[in-house]
């Protein structure tokens, strides 16, 4: 049996050795090459997987608040910043410009399409913009669709994006609730929240007028309904009021915006596909600005 | 072989083209080359017109036997008939160069035809006050001078002149007086300064029936496409702008116009925005005609580099917007751009387009240690919730988008705010609102919370859920 198997893999060679010059190399396997990458932006998971791989898929799923959006920021800031031409299919028109403003996403440099809640649109407008060809990221925003309903897209639109963009400096990145591409995707990432980060804050009698302000950690706990808050990083001299009330003069000095309130999320990054032997998560913070 | 045509009477007109205008109408129905000399003199280039307009006998390339003179008489003929035709007297004259046409048309009456060789023989009788010191290219200061001079020589005639020999003539006129002397020798070298036609690209088409359906219309807006874009090809010239004009059977007529980024000349992409741009407004009956005027303008030149990223081909991107305005709408396809207001989620849609991008070119390093700025979801329109509060402050949330089936429900474990914004107090839809950021424990075990922002509306005391971060 082995001299037969033995037999058959030299005349094998023989055969592709005799056809080498008039074929070339067709019957040699072909090295795959290494991948090229559109970065991140997030130092922690760069240092991993180097970015998000062009001419194939990657899947971000995740719960809400989870920290996806956050990641597909970042993605779109340091593409855009590179001069890429990028796209984002907002299947359920929830794109924050004030956040991605934030980020530093280059808006000139962005093709929003809104869908207004159609999966269907979101599918054939993504299919369009990949057909087109020309962006270094396309992004399919699936994050706010029900579970149940990503869960029965049908594989052949997988195969289909998969198919469009291989062999080209094209990434789709597709944030979803639950893992749904499957193996058409060549990256797939899990994100999850490790918890809130809030504010520090210092308790405030409104009834002494020579109130003192102690600083208190509560951030596991309801904050009072009137308080200063302030930011863990600044001394506590300089907190400021988190209240529509008037304060005394000299107590507070910095304006505070809405989105002082809630200071960022610690998100935890998980490697699901390709299947690595190291599944050390990459951890992470986002920050208010 | 070169045709004048001297107008003797010129008319009057108010237009700017004056009388002239005629006269260049009338050359360009023989010839494609034409001079404008003078108000009242034309030159055309007509060799090969004689085969046309001529006898057909004769196919001669030059003026120089009996049969090609008759025949280039006949075409001098025909050019006389037509301007007869239009009540217009013209002398017409023939020469192997367009000077020597020039003067004998000015000087002959009726019909001239001068054979090669005879040039001088011909005009050697004029007088000296005849000659055109503007095709020797003389500076109307120098001219007075010259024409005094060969007075004082006692040169009356071009013969006078044309005998002279050449060394004296350059020694005591120069250059100037070498050309003139050639030319009243009849001898020119002279290229001819052509008459621009004026560039319209415009094509037309009335139709024997009306047509109602997109398909057919689709071949006719093609093959006039094609036209007008092989007419702005041969100029070297592209478009950026489109108008489309349309007769409807109910005497109404329909226009289009469509603006484009970059000029393009490919009619298959231009066939597909117009296709687009009427399935999106269709004309409200039947098309009997149909025209479509292109604005011609330098073609776009684009050097790529090796260093620079990959972006959309200007045509194919344009055909995808189309696409994909005519699949989600007008206004939801674009580049989005804040405005300068408070107003939370103020923002408005741009085109977007590649041109705008290469503007504001400034590249910047990939910032890999860069920390993640917190993500927002925002929700269009606000869900409406139901918030119970406990001295003020929100304990328990529910808020639903019918639509996606979404829910945000359950216990708020953590609460920070309220932080109070208002604005355009000045207008009727002034807004004022406590924001506060939640965290909602989920109803499912093991997952994580939800953090939402909230707000209360102050003028209406109703709660809204504003977006989650994510």
């Amino acid at each position: 049996m082995l001299n037969a198997n033995m037999k058959s893999a030299v005349a094998k060679k023989e055969i592709e050795l005799a056809l080498a010059d008039r074929f070339g190399a067709v019957f040699q396997r072909r090295q795959k090459q290494p991948a090229e990458i559109v970065p991140t932006g997030v130092g922690e998971i760069d240092a991993r997987i180097d970015g998000f791989p062009r001419g194939s898929i990657t899947e971000i799923h995740g719960t809400a608040s989870s920290g996806r959006t956050s990641l597909l920021l970042s993605a779109l800031a340091v593409a855009t910043m590179q001069e890429e031409t990028c796209a984002l299919v907002d299947t359920s028109d929830t794109f924050d410009l004030s956040s991605a403003a934030k980020a530093r996403v280059d808006g000139e440099r962005l093709l929003w399409v809104r869908c207004g809640g159609s999966v269907e649109r979101a599918f054939k407008a993504t299919d369009l913009l990949l057909q087109s060809g020309g962006f270094g990221l396309v992004a399919l925003n699936l994050a706010d669709v029900a579970a149940k309903y990503t869960r029965r897209i049908i594989t052949s639109w997988w195969f289909r994006f998969r198919r469009s963009i291989e062999n080209t400096p094209t990434t789709l990145v597709v944030l979803t609730p639950v893992a749904c591409i499957r193996s058409c995707a060549a990256l797939v990432l899990e994100v999850k929240s490790e918890g809130p980060v809030w504010p520090n804050t210092v308790s405030f009698d409104l009834e002494n007028s020579d109130a003192k302000l102690t600083m208190k950690e509560t951030r596991e706990r309801p904050t009072p309904h009137l308080s200063l808050v302030t930011d863990s990083t600044f001394p506590p001299e300089t907190a400021y009021l988190a209240s529509p009330y008037p304060l005394k003069a000299g107590a507070a000095s910095r304006l505070l915006t809405h989105s002082n309130l809630l200071q960022g999320i610690r998100i935890r990054v998980n490697q699901e596909r390709p299947v690595s032997w190291i599944t050390n998560p990459a951890r992470f913070k986002t920050r208010l600005h | 072989m070169f045709a004048s045509i001297y107008g003797q009477t010129i008319p009057k007109f108010d237009s700017p083209a004056g009388g002239q205008g005629w006269l260049i109408d009338l050359a360009f129905t023989f010839s494609p080359l034409v001079e404008h000399t003078a108000d009242d003199t034309v030159v055309l280039n007509v060799s090969g017109q004689n085969l046309l307009f001529g006898s057909p006998a004769n196919s001669g390339p030059a003026v120089d036997d009996n049969a090609t003179i008759h025949s280039v008489r006949a075409l001098a003929s025909e050019i006389v008939r037509r301007a007869a035709q239009l009540n217009f007297k013209v002398n017409v004259s023939i020469a192997a160069n367009p000077d020597a046409a020039i003067h004998a048309a000015r000087a002959f009456k009726g019909v001239t035809v001068i054979p090669i060789g005879e040039e001088s023989l011909q005009l050697g009788n004029l007088s000296l006050k005849t000659l055109d010191y503007s095709l020797a290219d003389i500076e109307q200061e120098r001219v007075a001078g010259i024409e005094e001079t060969l007075e004082l020589w006692g040169l009356r005639t071009f013969s006078d002149f044309a005998g002279l020999p050449l060394a004296g003539v350059a020694q005591r006129l120069g250059q100037a007086g070498v050309r003139l002397q050639k030319l009243a020798q009849g001898k020119s070298d002279r290229q001819m300064v052509l008459v621009q036609p004026p560039l319209g690209f415009e094509q037309s088409l009335e139709l024997e029936h009306p047509v109602a359906e997109l398909e057919p219309l689709s071949f006719i807006l093609s093959r006039l496409l094609n036209q007008l874009c092989a007419n702005l090809h041969s100029h070297a010239l592209a478009t950026n702008e489109l108008r489309l004009h349309l007769n409807l059977e109910d005497r109404s007529e329909h226009e289009r116009t469509i603006s484009l980024p970059i000029p393009m000349q490919n009619p298959k992409t231009l066939l597909r925005l117009l296709l687009f741009e009427i399935e999106a407004l269709p004309p409200r009956a039947a098309v009997i005609s149909i025209t479509i005027i292109a604005e011609p303008v330098k073609p776009r030149m684009a050097q790529t580099g090796l260093f620079i990223p990959l972006t959309p081909e200007p045509e194919k991107l344009e055909l995808t917007l189309a696409r994909l305005v005519k699949l989600v709408g007008a206004d939801k396809v674009g580049s989005p751009e804040i405005l300068d207001t408070h107003r939370p989620d103020a923002f408005r849609m741009k085109r977007f387009s590649i041109s705008t991008q290469n503007k504001s070119r400034n590249r910047q390093p990939a910032t890999g240690n860069r920390q993640c700025v917190m993500g927002f979801r925002v929700f269009r329109p606000p869900w409406r919730a139901e918030v119970q509060t406990l001295h003020g402050r929100p304990t328990r949330i529910r808020a639903q988008d019918v639509k996606l089936s979404c829910l945000v429900r359950g216990q708020v474990v953590c609460a920070s705010g309220p932080w109070r914004t208002s604005g355009d107090w000045w207008r009727p839809d002034v807004w004022v609102r406590d924001e506060w950021d939640i965290a909602v424990a989920d109803p499912i075990p093991k997952q994580s919370e939800m953090l939402c922002r909230i707000y209360r509306d102050v003028q209406s005391e109703e709660w809204f859920v504003e977006g989650i971060y994510d």
